[in-house]
C-alpha cells in the first residue's frame, strides 16, 4: 500500500499525465492477477504448502483476491463515469453568465456547444494540431476556433465566442481534474480490495463460499439490470405518453379511425390508432397464414422424414435465411413481389391493386421472411420430443402421419404455440418491410390490396426530419410505442397461459 | 392381409405347423456393420408365454422388435431371413408394418403414455384401425382392456384426466392397456418391468400370466426369476446368437448348453 502513491505516479507519467480508461481498466486487470497469484500463495504458505489442509482449493484463494480487487474498483468506476459528466455540467451550468442564455439559446444547446469545443479541443491536443500548454492559453482573439477545431474533425454550428471558450476551458479542466481523482480512487479502491483479500487469507478462511456467494451476486446483479432496463424503458415511454394525453384527447387517440397528421396541426389533427393497429394486425395475419402452414410443415418433413443428409443441408440453410436481415426482404418486396401482384391484380389485370404497395405485398414478403424463424424453432420442438412416443404409437400400428398428427404435435404443441407467438411478435415488431412494402397511408379497409402502414412504421415516420418535441403530430410516436409494448406484453402473457395450461394437462 | 392365399414367397409353399404362432428362420440383423442377431431360428407358440434372456447387448430387444418390424424406423438396420406369422412372410413386400404391428403389439421399456387422457391413451389404437362402430363400443373396449391391464379400479373415475399423470406402474399397466386393446395376437414386450417397483412389477406378472389365456406374449426380461415365474418357454441369447431354447423347466434346472448354464449361474453377466 505505501507504494500505491508512487505507482500511481508512474502511471500517470507513463500514461502523459493522464491514465485513459483503457490503461486504467488493464492495470486493474493486472492487479486481479496479481491478487490471485498472490492469495493463492498465501493461502497456501499458511498451511505449509499442504492444499488437503486448506478449507478451500487454492485457487478459491486467489479468485478471492481477485473478486476483491476487481468488483469494487469496477464499480466505483462505473459510478464515476456516469455520474462525473453530470455533475460537472450542473456546476458548469450554474457559472454560465445571465446574458448568454437570454439572448435566445437554452440553456440545454448552450451546454451541448461547450462540451463540443471542450471535446475538440482535446482531439486538438491529441491529433497535435495543438501543444496542451496552447489548449489551456487559447483565446478567440488570436485564434478562429471553429476553424480549428473544424480541422480535427469536429463541426461546430456557429463561432466560438469568448463566454462559450471561457466555459469550455473550465469544462475541460473540470473534467481533467475529474479523471485524475477518479483514476486515484479506483487504483486505491483496487489496493484496497487487494489489501483487504489478502490480510483475510489463512486456511481457515470460506473461500470457497465467499466465491460462491459473489458469482451469484454478480449473475443475480446481471439479472437485475436486464429487468430494471425494461422497467426503465417503460416508465420513458409512459411519461411521454402521458405528456402527449395532456395535448390530445385519449379517446381520439383510441377510437379514432382516422389517421392524418400535419404539422402545426394542434390537438384538431386526426391521430386515430385504429387504421394504424388494423394495418399491423392485417399484415400480421397475412404473413402468419404464410409461415406457420409453410414454415410447420417444413419443420415436420425435417423432423420426421428427412433423411440425415437432407436434414444437415436444409437445417443450416435455414438458418442462415433466418439471419438476412429484413430490409433485404423490403427491398424484395419493392421490387420485384409488389410489381409481380400489380401485374396480376392491377389495373392490367383484375383491376383490385392501384400501387405496388399493399397489405398483401408486405404480408406475403413478411411470410416469406418468417418461414425460416417458424421451421427452424419448430423442428428443434419437434425433434426434442421422446422417440418413445414416436415408437409407442407406430407400435401400436400407427401410420407416420398419424403418429405425428396425433402424438408427436400434440406433444410439441406447446413449444410450436410458442414459435407462433414468437413469429407474431416479430411481425407485430417488423419495420422496415412494411415501410418498403405496405405504403405510408393510414387506411381503414379490407381490401388487402389497398397501401396501409402500420404502428411501427408511423412511429418511425413521426419522429423523424425536423421533429418538434411539443407538438402531438411528434409526441404520438411514445403513444403509439406504449400501444405496440402493451401489445405485445398482452400477447405474451396470454402465450404463457396457453402454455402453462397445457403443461398442466399433459406433463 | 394375412389371410390372403398364401401365394407371396416361395418359402411360403414349405408346411408350418399351426400351432406355432411365430417361426424365425436363419434371422440375421446388421446395424451398419455391427452384426446383432446371427443366424436365430426359434418358434413361438400361440398362448404361451416365451422369456427371452441373456446378458445386456446380446440382441434381445434386436430379435424382439424383428417381429414386429420395428427395426424398419431405424435407418442403418438391416434385416434378412424369414420370420412367418401364421405361416405368412412378416418381411414380404406386400405386407404392410402398420398393419402387422395392429397384430404384433408392442409394449416397451421405459412406460410411454401419450400426452392424452388416459381414455384417449387406451382408444388410440381401435380408433385408429376402425375397430369400433360407436362410442358405446369404444367405451367398452376401453372398459374391458383397462381391466385386464388390472388398472380398471384405480383409474375408472378419472379416465379424463391425462395418462402421464398416473405413477410408473400404473403408466406401464397403462401401456399394457393400450396395447392389449388393438386385439392384438402377439404381445411383445421389452423389460416392461425394469421401470418398476416390485409391487407394481408382481402386477404386471399377473396380468401377463392372464394375458396368456388370449394371446402370444414374448417377453424379454433381465430378471432370470421374472423369467422362471411368468413364462412356460425360454431362450437364452448370447452375443447375437440363440444358445439355447426349450421348456422355461428344463432351461433353468437342466441346461443342455455350458453357457446356458453359466449366466443362469451368475458367472455371465
Ligand atoms: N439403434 C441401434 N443402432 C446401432 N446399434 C444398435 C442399435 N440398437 C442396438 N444396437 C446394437 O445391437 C446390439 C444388441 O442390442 P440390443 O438388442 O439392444 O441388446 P439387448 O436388448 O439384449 O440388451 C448391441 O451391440 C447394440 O449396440
Ligand atoms: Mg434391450
Amino acid at each position: 500500500m505505501i507504494g500505491g502513491g508512487r505507482l500511481i505516479g508512474r502511471l500517470h507519467s507513463f500514461a502523459g499525465g493522464d491514465m485513459s480508461a483503457s490503461t486504467l481498466i488493464l492495470v486493474l486487470i493486472a492487479l486481479a492477477a496479481l491478487g490471485f497469484f498472490l492469495g493463492r500463495s498465501r493461502a497456501l504458505a499458511s498451511a505449509s504448502g499442504n492444499a488437503q489442509a486448506l478449507h478451500s482449493r487454492p485457487h478459491f484463494y486467489g479468485a478471492n483476491a481477485a473478486l476483491m480487487v476487481l468488483i469494487p474498483s469496477l464499480a466505483l468506476f462505473a459510478v464515476w463515469t456516469v455520474v462525473a459528466p453530470l455533475s460537472i455540467k450542473a456546476d458548469i451550468a450554474q457559472s454560465v453568465p445571465s446574458g448568454l442564455v437570454d439572448e435566445g439559446k437554452s440553456l440545454d444547446l448552450l451546454m451541448t456547444d461547450v462540451r463540443n469545443v471542450a471535446e475538440g479541443l482535446d482531439r486538438a491536443v491529441v491529433a497535435g494540431a495543438l501543444t496542451s500548454d496552447a489548449a489551456l492559453s487559447i483565446d478567440t482573439e488570436t485564434t478562429d476556433v471553429r476553424a480549428l477545431l473544424g480541422g480535427v474533425g469536429v463541426a461546430l454550428g456557429a463561432n466560438v465566442g469568448p463566454e462559450v471558450l471561457k466555459l469550455a476551458k473550465t469544462y475541460r479542466a473540470k473534467s481533467a481534474s475529474s479523471s485524475n481523482i477518479m483514476t486515484g480512487l479506483v487504483l486505491a479502491a483496487a489496493m484496497a480490495g487487494l489489501a483487504f483479500a489478502f490480510l483475510r487469507t489463512n486456511k481457515d478462511f470460506r473461500a470457497r463460499n465467499t466465491v460462491e456467494a459473489t458469482v451469484r451476486a454478480t449473475l443475480i446483479f446481471a439479472a437485475m439490470v436486464a429487468i430494471l432496463t425494461t422497467v426503465g424503458i417503460f416508465f420513458a415511454l409512459i411519461f411521454n405518453t402521458l405528456e402527449f394525453f395532456q395535448l390530445y384527447n385519449w379517446k381520439d387517440y383510441l377510437f379514432g379511425t382516422t389517421w392524418h397528421p400535419h404539422s402545426g396541426g394542434g390537438s384538431d389533427q386526426p391521430l386515430g390508432l385504429i387504421p394504424l393497429l388494423w394495418g399491423t394486425i392485417y399484415i400480421s395475419l397475412i404473413a402468419l397464414a404464410v409461415a406457420v402452414p409453410i414454415g410447420l410443415f417444413a419443420a415436420i418433413y425435417l423432423a420426421e422424414y428427412a433423411s440425415p443428409r437432407v436434414r444437415g443441408t436444409i437445417k443450416p440453410l435455414l438458418e442462415v435465411l433466418a439471419g438476412i436481415p429484413s430490409i433485404v426482404y423490403g427491398l424484395f418486396a419493392l421490387l420485384t413481389v409488389g410489381p409481380l401482384l400489380l401485374k396480376v391484380f392491377g389495373n392490367e389485370g383484375l383491376g383490385w391493386m392501384q400501387g405496388a404497395s399493399s397489405v398483401m405485398t408486405a404480408g406475403l414478403v413478411m411470410g416469406i421472411m418468417l418461414i425460416p424463424f417458424v421451421s427452424s424453432l419448430s423442428d428443434d420442438i419437434i425433434t426434442a420430443v421422446p422417440q418413445a412416443l414416436r415408437d409407442g404409437s407406430l407400435g401400436l400400428g400407427a401410420t407416420p402421419s398419424e403418429t405425428i398428427r396425433q402424438v408427436v404435435l400434440p406433444a410439441a404443441l406447446p413449444g410450436i404455440v410458442g414459435a407462433i407467438i414468437l413469429a407474431t411478435s416479430r411481425a407485430i415488431g417488423e419495420t422496415m418491410l412494411v415501410v418498403f412494402g405496405a405504403g405510408a397511408a393510414g387506411k381503414l379497409s379490407l381490401n388487402p390490396f389497398e397501401a396501409m402502414t402500420t404502428v411501427t412504421a408511423k412511429i418511425v415516420s413521426q419522429l423523424t426530419g425536423d421533429a418538434d418535441f411539443t407538438a402531438p403530430e411528434v409526441l404520438v410516436a411514445y403513444a403509439l410505442g406504449t400501444t405496440l409494448f402493451v401489445v405485445t406484453l398482452c400477447l405474451n402473457v396470454i402465450a404463457q397461459i396457453i402454455v402453462s395450461k397445457y403443461q398442466e394437462q399433459y406433463s | 392381409m394375412f389371410d390372403q392365399p398364401s401365394n407371396l414367397a416361395p418359402q411360403v409353399e414349405t408346411p408350418v405347423t399351426t400351432d406355432h404362432k411365430i417361426t424365425a428362420e436363419n434371422v440375421n440383423v446388421h446395424y451398419g456393420d455391427t452384426h446383432a442377431i446371427k443366424d436365430v431360428n426359434v418358434k413361438i407358440d400361440d398362448k404361451t408365454v416365451t422369456a427371452f434372456i441373456g446378458p445386456s447387448g446380446c440382441g434381445k430387444s434386436t430379435f424382439l422388435r424383428c417381429l414386429n418390424r420395428m427395426n424398419d424406423t431405424i435407418d442403418i438396420c438391416r434385416v434378412s431371413g424369414l420370420i412367418e406369422l401364421d405361416g405368412e412372410d412378416i418381411n414380404h413386400a406386400k405386407v404392410d408394418p402398420v398393419q402387422l404391428r395392429a397384430k404384433v403389439g408392442m409394449v416397451f421399456q421405459k412406460p410411454n403414455p401419450f400426452p392424452k387422457s388416459i381414455f384417449d391413451n387406451v382408444a388410440y389404437g381401435p380408433r385408429i384401425h376402425g375397430q369400433a362402430a360407436n362410442k358405446a363400443e369404444l367405451d367398452e373396449i376401453v372398459e374391458k382392456s383397462l381391466r385386464s391391464a388390472a388398472l380398471w379400479k384405480e383409474v375408472k373415475d378419472r379416465l379424463h384426466a391425462p395418462g402421464t399423470g398416473l405413477s410408473g406402474g400404473q403408466q406401464q399397466r397403462l401401456c399394457i392397456a393400450r396395447a392389449v386393446a388393438t386385439a392384438p395376437e402377439v404381445l411383445l414386450m421389452d423389460e416392461p418391468c425394469s421401470a418398476l417397483d416390485p409391487i407394481a412389477t408382481a402386477q404386471v406378472e399377473e396380468l401377463i400370466d392372464e394375458l396368456r389365456e388370449n394371446f402370444s406374449v414374448v417377453i424379454v426380461t433381465h430378471s432370470m426369476q421374472q423369467a422362471a415365474r411368468v413364462s412356460q418357454k425360454t431362450a437364452f441369447f448370447h452375443l447375437g446368437e440363440l444358445v439355447e431354447f426349450g421348456e422355461t423347466g428344463q432351461i433353468f434346472t437342466n441346461p443342455h448348453d455350458s453357457r446356458t448354464e453359466s449366466y443362469i449361474t451368475g458367472r455371465i453377466g
